[in-house]
């Protein structure tokens, strides 16, 4: 019951977040929200664990937060090197 | 009339009412704040601890020993993961030359523009 009510809660407030996935100026933003709405989908997976009273799901929201830092990385690091690929060249050469 | 489990309920669903509040206004910040640092300082602020008040009343309303420790170690999870998440966010748009809003206070870097991608 209470873990329901929390798990509501939380998506209300993750649809509530999401418009400025849609509506941010710049891809940052989108990259923000996009992080913390998948902390958010641990929270929710966190709550329906209490719920249903299984102590497994609560893995799951552990696999879902590292995965959302890992994304968080990855994106980060690919606005600020415009690729994934290594520089064949260091920086002060050429 | 099990008053120990309707404590815990009660105790519990406090600390997940506090936390909703806290979330909410940290999801009303990420709407309506002018700039990409500000909106990254209310998610990390706003989210992050309203998350930790949550799996922490969560752990108090479940009253199984198992799942109450687990989601401690979430709880530590997010108190690791949410200023480093903030730290990074905000240095990778900063040296990408991303410039804040001007104010009394900031300069923007030489080469330093307002939009993500260069036109």
């Amino acid at each position: 019951m209470i873990g329901i009510i929390a798990a509501i809660g939380v998506t209300l407030l993750m649809a509530l977040s999401l418009t400025r996935l849609f509506a941010g100026p710049t891809l940052y933003d989108r990259a923000l929200v996009a992080t913390s709405g998948a902390m958010k989908g641990a929270l929710i997976c966190a709550a329906l664990a209490v719920a249903a009273r299984r102590a497994d799901w609560i893995d799951v929201s552990f696999a879902l937060a590292f995965g959302a830092f890992v994304l968080n990385v990855a994106i980060f690091k690919f606005f600020r090197l415009r690729s994934f690929q290594a520089p064949l060249v260091r920086e002060g050469e050429r | 009339m099990d008053v120990i489990g309707f404590v815990l309920t009660f105790v519990g669903g406090l600390f997940i009412v506090l936390g909703l509040i806290v979330m909410a206004t940290g999801a009303l910040g990420v709407l309506r704040f002018p700039d990409f640092y500000t909106r990254a300082h209310a998610t990390s602020a706003g989210d992050i601890p309203g998350g930790v008040l949550v799996i922490v009343g969560l752990a108090i309303a479940s009253g199984d020993g198992g799942i109450a420790l687990r989601l401690l170690l979430l709880a530590a999870l997010f108190v690791a993961l949410g200023p480093t998440l903030a730290h990074l966010s905000a240095g990778a748009a900063h040296s990408a030359g991303l410039a804040p809003l001007s104010g009394p206070y900031t300069a923007p870097r030489p080469g330093a523009r307002r939009e993500s991608t260069p036109s």
